[in-house]
Order: C-alpha cells, then structure tokens, then sequence
C-alpha cells in the first residue's frame, strides 16, 4: 500500500511530464493522455482511499527524509478518513474537468499547456491532502497557487485575464507567508515539522495558529483578501470548477481541519469573525452581479465561510461534509455555467440569456439540481449539510463551548441571513438563465457528449449524498457523528427556503418579470481594492521608481569619486526641505532595519 | 594521487584555455569546440575529484609563509560543480551564437581561464590564495565586458567594464588589508588554523567581501555589469563570480567574526535592506537584463542575512540559495540573451506577447521567472525558506529581536520579488498583440540549458542532496 501511495502522488506529475513532452506533436494523443493520466490517477485514488474511510486505522508512510536539518525534512504521507475523501473528491473532479475540457476547448491551441497545468495541479492537490510533513504540504499549496496563476491566464490576450491571474497570485502569496511562519514555529515548538506530531502536541499554538489564519484566508478568498477569486474567473470555465470551486480554494478549509486540534479558543473565534463577514458580504454581491461566472464566485466564497464558520463552531465533521458537497454541486453548477457560456457563443454576462431550458435540456436539469442543493432544497446534498452547520450554530449559542457567547451569536445570525439570500440569489440566476424572453437571434445548441455526461455524473452526488448524514461514521469513522440529521432544524429550514423563494417570485413577478437585482453598472468592483490600490500598490510603484533614480542619481555620485560628499549631503538636505513622500518610505525602510539593528545592538 | 587530481583541477581549465585559444588563431569554430570537449573533460573531472574529497597542503612562498592548501569539502565541493557545470553550458552556449564582433575562440578561453581563477577561489584554504584567484577570475571578466559586451553601446560597455574592475579591485584591497591584519593578530595565513580576529580585520574583510557579492549599498557596479556583458558573461558573472563573495563570507568571514560584536546584525541589516531594494529597483525596471541584474541584489541580500545568522542552518541556506541562484539566473540570463538575439532589444514594452511568439522560449523564461520567485518545489525556495528560518533563530549571542525583524522584512522580499517578476512576465510574455514571431529554441540551446533546468527541479524537490554535505563540512567554520 505504501508505494500505491507513492505512485498516486507521482502518477500526475509524470502524466504532466508526458503531456508537455507530446505537446503540438500530436493533437489526439495529448487528449487521450491528459484523460488517460487522470483516469489511471482515479483508479489509483480509489484503492488508496475507499480502504480508508470509516473506521479503518489511518496509514502513515516515511519514504525518504533529510537528517542534515533539526528538524527533519522528510518525504511522508498520511492517509486518514479526512484525506481520503478529500483524494476522492479531488481525484473524480480533476478527472472529470479533463473529460469534460477535451470538448470545451475542442479548437483551443492552448490545450497542451492547459492539460499539463491540470495535471500539475491535481497532483499538487493530491500531495496537499497526503501530506503528513509540512513542508511537503507548502510545496503543494503553493505549485496549486502557481497552476492557478497560469490556468487564469490562460487567455492571456485578455487584459482581465493577466490581471486576475496577478491579483490572485500576489494576495494568496501573500497570505502564505502566514503559513510559511507557521511552519517554522511548530517545527520550533514541537522539533517535528509532522502534522501527525503537532496535533497531538501540548506545545503553546497560540500565534502559530492565528498565521495559520492568515494562510487559509488567502488561500480560500475569505475578508479582507476575498477579491481575487472573483477576479479569477476569466480563466477557463473547467479551471473555475476544479480550482476556483471544488479543490484549491477549499484546501484552506482543509488545512484547519486537518490541524484542527492546533486551533485554540482565539484563532477560531478569529476565523469565526472572518467567516461571518465575508459569507454576508459576499452572498450580498452574488445578489447583485450580472457575470454569471462572478455570481457562482462569489457564491463559493460565500459557501467557503460557511465551512470555517462550521469549524469555528466546533462542527468538524458537518464542516468537512458540507466541503464535499459544495464540491460536487459548485463544480456540477460551474461546468453547467460553462456549458451555457459555451452554447451562447463565450459570453458570460447573463444579459446574453434567458430562456435557455428548453433549448439545453440536460443543463438544465442538472443545474436545476446544482442551485437546488445550493439553496439548501429538500433533499439534496446542499440541504443536509447546511442543516447540520446551522443545527451546530444554534448549539454553539446556547452552550458556547468553543468560542465566546458573543462570536457564536455573530455566527449564527451571519449563517441564517446567508441561507436566505442564497436562496434568493441561486433563485435569481436560475431565473434569468433558464426563465424570461429568449434572445431570438441566439444559435443556441446543446453541448457535445463530453460536457454533458460530467454534468449527470456530478448531479449523483448532488441527489443522493443526503444518505450519508444519516450515518457519518461510516465514512469519516469515529470523528463522524452519529447522525447529522435533526427533523426540527430541517422543517425550519425548508420553511426558510420556502418562505425566501416566494418572497423572491412575487418581487420578480411585481418588476414585470425582471431581474429586480440587476446592478446598475455592469460589474460592481469591492472597494477593498480601491483601498489595496491607494495604500499598497500605488505607493510601492512609486517606491520603485524612487529607487531607480536613486541608484542612478544618488549612489552614483559616491561612485563617482569627487563630487560624491557633496552631492549626498545635498540629497540629505533637499530631502530635508521639500524631499517626496517616495524617498520619506525608503529612508523608512532604512530606517526600520537601522533601529532594529540598534536596539539589538545596544541593549 | 589526491593532491595530482585537485591541482590538475586548477590547472585543466587553464591548459584547456591555452589550447583553445592557439587552436583559435587557426579556425575560429574549432577552439569553441575544443572549448565544448575540454570543459566537459573538466567538470568530468571535477566530478571525481569531489567523490575523492581530500585536500592538498604544501609550502608555497615560504618567506611570507604562503600555503598551497586546498580543501575540497562539503562547502566548496558544490560551488565547484557549479562552476564547471556552467561554464559548460556556457561554452555550448558559443557553438551556436557568434558575437558580432567575432573572435569567439578568444572569448570561450576567456571563460575557461575565468573557471580556473574560480576553482582556485573555491578551493583556497589559505588567505593569500583565495585573493589571487580571485584576482584572476577578475581580470579576464574585464576584457570580456569590454570587448564583446553590448554592441549597440561600446561607451556604456567600456563604463561597465571599468566601473566593474574598480570597484571589485578596491573591494580586493580592502579584503586583503584585512587578511594581512588576521596575519599579524594569528600567525597564519591559513583559515583552518584561524579562531577569530579582531573587529577591524572582520570589517575589513566583510567589507571587501560585500563589495564582490554585492551588498546593498556597494551593488552599483553590478547592474550595469550585468546588463552591458555578452550572455554568457551575464551567465558567468551572476552564477560564478557573484558567488566569490558568497563563499568568501562562508569560508573567510564567519571564522572571522565575533558572534557577540555588532558586526554580524550590521551585515544582516544591510543585506536585508537590499532585498527590499533590489526588489523595488526590479518593479521599475524596463530592460530585461537590468531587471534580472537587480533581481541578484535580493537574492544576494538572503545568502548574507543567513550567514550573518552564524548558525549551521545559515551556512546551509547560504549554500543553497548560491547554488540555486547560479543555476536559476544563468537560465535567466540565458533566456533573455536568446530573446535579445532574436528582437535585438530588451525592453520590455517592445516585447509583446512572447508565448505566442516564441512559446518554448517564453515557457523556459516564465519557468525560470517562478523558480527565482522562489516557488516551493523548486530549487530557489530551500534557500530562502532556509535563510529566513535561520534568520529567525540565529545564534543564542545575536540579538534576536532584530533577526525576527529582518527576517519578517525579508520575507516581505520575497513578495515583491513575486511582483515583480509577475509584472515582467504581464509585459512580455502575454498581451493582445504579438511580436514577430521568430525561430523557436534551437536544439543547442536546449543541450546548452537542460542541465541547469533539470537540476532546478532536482534540487527543488529533493533538498537533502546539497544540505547533507554542507552539515558535514561544518567543523571550523563557526566558533
């Protein structure tokens, strides 16, 4: 089994190598092995995980490791309940993004390149979710933050494409630096760099896991740094799906689960702050935007803090289940989403639809199914596992075991306001997809076979995972409940559900059947960028072009032998009497390292 | 036996240059390719040399007391590969581009004779050594500036040139000032049987030493080096010569230095600055070489903040991130003299949409942008993660909140340097309209970069091969 394990981590990498290498040689062939690779990757993932799920004991595997370091570097894996779904729900999406990407981007002379970053990216993935050292973890998380950077900017004769894939590098490396301090101070806390060692640890976590906050917010777009992930979205539709939905962006609600035990009263009620803002303020702009791909966007990032608002809470299971399925029915709604952009010529704005049911018959129902479970409709996947996450909220108020009575109230009326404008705005874009006058002047067609069958494969899960909160245990073993199911809290639900729905249609049917949300300009941009802009990016360019004429003008002069003293003397002293704001921020930075250096010093 | 295999070492690359230049004289395209067959002969060599690892130590100028001691351990023994890997690739390299200005013959034993004075560097164990060697790699980089540097600016190559010499010349006096003062507090002239010097000698020397690495704000002759030398000097002076300083803080330096002086958070201070700066010069930068020039200022800047750390995990970052800089900028460099040759310009607002124009050449430039950027999974990410945590922790005598200041200051470096690649790659690599799209990456080009694109990747995902050693070689270095 341990070099099964092995394998499956290195099987994409090498199908990655493979496809690159046939490249432009040969069109079919590249196809038949980025499909290929990935289906002998499902296969693998399958006899790796399903021996691991319910109550089978996880398995840790050492392969290789670095001594020359305190502490050790090592090449380890560990498979546990948790990877193993997370193998599987990784495994069966990138396969069926690969199946479904061979028809979406038939003509697409990017493919080669396209189908290796895919395959790049499953196995980062898969490496994040078998990691047993961290280090092995970081290199995963990151090569997925660079397979993003390249998959958004794809098209990149599009200026919103290189900006996307710029912004969405820049704010998660960012934030990853978070996790990168995190590492080092476990490994100096606990002399392990393994996740195994750490969770069971009695070392103080205490900012080690409020960094560890930091990394997930950027990884899984959650406030302040929840930008880039709509800003992603001119990448290739398949790539929404399996990177911007299912996978990469929840990888970060992943790692807090994974390191859950490390995670003190403090930095869950951190996240739990984080998480209520950004699931408010993101399902308010899935409400009001026009891009269809930004409505499932922002929709993710909102579902996103729904699951750290479940960790915070205490509810690690119903967190972990309702990532699942978020994955399937996010990545079922994103490749339908694709497959109408598809059928009305690549445009993405829903202006360009309307009455689009009768003429794509099998995206409609599967996306109907795919906005059901959105929602939260009985009974399908979505319903259950958002259930559960409210029924451990209104536990968290009432008890308050693992954060303070005031956050947990925060939570709770964040996730209820939530669930009522996800049902408005799943309700709002089904309506303008599917529904309305139809644009007389569309060819519309329905999508080839390869994009239509991962749409019913993605709607099984989307319909029958209900089954598994009867029982968890059965698939996440002694850390599943015994049932995540509670009758109450599902009839008050379906009335919420029923309630918001028929508010939405008599507001729809009093505007004349008009989308009474339609923003007032095309797209509505955060303001947070406005401020990141000012603050940050503005200053810095200016910083650099600063820099640039002081290493010419300045630095030179010393260079410059005679005139040097004076023509530095005479750069002090015009600093001093009219000097810019640029040269004030690098006498700063100087100057930071100059006190520091002088405190240490002297003390 | 030991002592014929290291000297020859010494000696090959030097033999070797006198033959390519006489066989030269005759027909140009032979010496290059007895350039190509003799240094892979040498970095053959090299090869087993390291394997033997043993060291060799004779009297050489008794009068002043001058060894002929050289010691292939651990430390040195990388730096040696990468020497006479590059210098390979370099010598490849000239196979196919002949400069304008002819006489490649002439320049291809140039660069041989530059690996001999760096071998000698890397393996000198006695003070007066290390400085001849070093002067010897020198000189020659001069003529190779000035004479096959850019030719659209022969005034601005001479200016590099010059400026080039001076600056790393005066760096030399002031280092062996220092050496002769160690002398004259120990003794000896010989490193291995040196425990510390006095706080003049180690400023001396660490100054000299930051001339040549170089250190923020001593860099000023580095850009315009940089930028104005043909490619394969790019590739040289980045990969190799930059790493004369680095090595020279390793091995002349830290048995130098007082870990309880202020000398140690000073250089750390600086070398932190300079990330910041370097980084910030590259995000205004518009030429593709200038940009990859200032990009080393940073990357410099973390090899001598984890040595300033005085820890064996700084010694170790220090290694690698020398190493995984040599053989990520060489490709940089690589790649943006092959961009040059075919655009004849490197501004990057005149390059449109490389990947459509030239895809595999865009792809290598894109793929060696990542690695300096410091992507895990690559080689550039182990010596900065390392040269960060070392920072973090240093010695128990250092003052430790500056570190974890300087550390936190550096790994903000490391985010800029992402920008400011990204911003390069926006430039020129995508974009709605397309340059002429040209000849894509010939097959030599491909031989000529596949070593360093290999180890890359090797060193990124298996960094135990280069850590281990160092670990090893640790006695001595560090009180």
């Amino acid at each position: 089994m341990k070099w099964v394990t092995l394998l499956l981590l290195l099987l994409p990498f090498t199908t990655a190598a493979v496809t690159l290498y046939a490249g432009h040689r040969n069109e079919g062939a590249v196809k038949g092995l980025a499909v290929g690779g990935s289906l002998l990757t499902l296969g693998l993932a399958f006899v790796v995980a399903v021996p691991q799920l319910g109550d089978a004991a996880p398995e840790t595997s050492v392969f290789t490791k670095t001594d020359a370091l305190e502490p050790v570097i090592s090449l380890a894996t560990h498979v546990d309940q948790l990877s193993a779904v997370m193998i599987l729900l990784a495994s069966i999406v990138s396969f069926l993004v690969q199946l479904y990407s061979v028809g979406y981007l038939h003509d697409d002379p990017r493919y080669p390149s396209y189908a290796t970053l895919v395959s790049i990216f499953t196995g980062s993935m898969l490496t994040v979710v078998m990691a047993d050292d961290l280090w092995m973890l970081l290199v995963g998380w990151e090569l997925m933050g660079v397979c993003s950077y390249f998959l958004i900017s794809h098209h990149w004769e599009l200026a919103e494409a290189r900006a996307g894939a710029v912004k969405a590098f820049l704010m998660t490396r960012t934030a990853d630096l978070g996790l990168l301090f995190a590492i080092l101070l476990i490994g100096d806390r606990t002399g392990s760099y393994r996740i195994t060692d750490a969770v069971v640890s009695a070392a103080d976590f205490e900012l080690p896991a409020l960094l560890l906050v930091v990394a997930v917010i950027g990884k899984s777009a959650q406030f302040p740094l929840h930008s880039w992930l709509p800003d992603a979205m001119p990448g290739p539709t398949p790539i929404s799906a399996l990177i911007h939905a299912a996978t990469m962006v929840a990888a970060g609600v992943f790692l807090v689960a994974r390191m859950y035990p490390v995670f003190d009263a403090d930095s869950l009620t951190l996240l739990a702050v984080v998480a209520s803002i950004t699931m408010l303020v993101s399902a308010f702009y899935a409400l009001v935007t026009n891009d269809l791909k930004r409505v499932l966007a922002w929709s993710t990032v909102s579902q996103l803090a729904y699951m750290f608002a479940a960790l915070a809470v205490g509810a690690w299971s119903a967190a972990v289940l309702h990532l699942l399925a978020h994955g399937a029915f996010k990545a079922l709604l994103f490749l339908g989403a694709g497959s109408v952009v598809h059928a009305v010529g690549g445009r993405t704005s829903m202006t360009a639809m309307g009455g689009l049911r009768e003429k794509l018959p099998d995206t409609f129902t599967t996306m109907t199914v795919g906005f059901g479970a959105l929602a939260g409709v009985i009974p399908l996947v979505g319903f259950f596992s958002k259930d559960a996450i409210i029924h451990a909220g209104l536990d968290e108020v009432r008890h308050h075991e693992v954060i303070d009575e005031q956050a947990a109230w925060l939570v709770l009326i964040a996730m209820l306001v939530t669930a009522a404008l996800t049902v408005a705005y799943s309700l709002r874009a089904w309506l303008r997809v599917f529904f309305g006058p139809v644009d007389p002047d569309l060819e519309v067609h329905e999508s080839p076979a390869t994009m239509r069958v991962p749409l019913y494969l993605l709607a099984v899960p989307t319909v029958l995972g209900g089954l598994v909160f009867v029982d968890p245990s059965q698939v996440l073993g002694e850390r599943g409940e015994e049932s995540l199911f509670h009758g109450s809290m599902a009839i008050a639900m379906t009335a919420l559900v029923a309630v918001v729905a028929a508010l939405v249609l008599y507001v729809w049917w009093s505007n004349d059947g008009a989308d009474p949300w339609a923003p007032p300009v095309e797209e509505l941009q955060p303001p947070e960028d406005l401020v990141y802009d000012v603050v940050l990016v503005r200053p810095l360019h200016a910083l650099a072009r600063a820099v640039v004429i002081h290493d010419r003008e300045v630095v030179d002069s010393y260079a410059n032998g005679a005139g040097a003293s004076a023509r530095g003397l005479g750069w002090l002293l015009r600093l001093a009497q009219n000097g810019s704001v640029q040269q004030y921020l690098m006498v700063v930075v100087i100057g930071a390292a100059a006190i520091a250096v002088a405190a240490g010093v002297l003390t | 036996m030991n002592a014929v295999l290291l000297n020859s070492l010494v000696a090959a690359p030097f033999v070797v240059a006198l033959l390519v230049m006489l066989v030269g004289r005759r027909d140009q395209g032979s010496g290059v390719g007895l350039g190509v067959v003799g240094s892979l002969a040498v970095l053959g060599w090299s090869v087993a040399a390291v394997l033997e690892d043993r060291s060799v130590d004779e009297v050489w100028i008794a009068s002043m007391d001058v060894h002929w001691h050289l010691v292939l351990d651990g430390i040195s023994a990388p730096m040696i590969l990468l020497t006479t890997l590059v210098t390979f690739c370099c010598q490849v390299a000239l196979v196919r581009h002949a400069p304008d200005c002819g006489g490649r013959a002439d320049l291809a034993a140039l660069l041989l004779l530059i690996e001999s004075g760096v071998i000698g560097a890397f393996l000198a164990a006695d003070m007066v050594l290390f400085f001849l060697f070093f002067e010897v790699a020198l000189i020659p980089m001069w003529f190779v500036i000035n004479a096959w540097g850019d030719p659209h600016d022969p005034a601005g190559r001479r200016y590099a040139a010059n400026r080039f010499l001076v600056f790393t010349v005066l760096g030399s006096a002031l280092m062996i000032v220092g050496f002769v003062l160690v002398r004259f507090e120990s003794g000896t002239f010989d490193i291995t049987q040196v425990s510390g010097a006095s706080a003049t000698a180690a400023a001396l020397v660490g100054i000299g030493l930051a001339v040549k690495t170089p250190l923020w704000p001593v860099h000023i002759w580095l850009p315009d080096a940089h930028a104005k030398a043909p490619t394969v000097g790019s590739v040289i002076l980045a990969a190799l010569l930059l790493k004369l300083g680095t090595y020279g803080f390793i091995r002349f330096w830290l048995p130098l230095v007082d870990p309880d002086s202020a000398i140690l958070p000073v250089f750390a201070a600086l070398a932190t600055v300079g990330i910041v700066y370097g980084a910030l010069a590259c995000l205004a930068q518009t030429e593709l070489k200038r940009l990859i020039a200032y990009s080393s200022v940073g990357h410099m800047g973390f090899v001598v903040l984890a040595v300033a750390s005085y820890t064996t995990i700084g010694v170790q970052a220090a290694i690698y991130a020398s190493v995984a800089h040599g053989l990520i900028t060489g490709l940089l460099f690589f790649a943006a003299g092959a961009i040059k040759d075919r655009y004849g310009t490197g501004d990057l607002h005149e390059l449109k949409a490389l990947y459509g124009a030239v895809p595999r050449l865009a792809g290598v430039l894109a793929f060696a942008s990542v690695a300096s950027l410091g992507l895990p999974g690559l080689a550039g990410f182990w010596g900065e993660m390392l040269a960060i945590r070392a920072a973090l922790f240093p010695h128990e005598a250092l003052p430790q909140e500056t570190f974890v200041v300087l550390s936190v200051i550096a790994a903000f470096g490391v985010i800029l340097t992402s920008a400011y690649f990204l911003r390069m790659m926006r430039i020129t690599l995508q974009g709605p309209t397309l340059s002429e799209p040209k000849a894509d990456l010939h097959a030599l080009e491909w031989l000529a970069w596949s070593p360093l694109l290999i180890l890359t990747v090797l060193l990124g995902v298996a960094p135990g091969l280069l850590l281990k050693p160092v670990a090893d070689a640790m006695a001595g270095v560090l009180r």
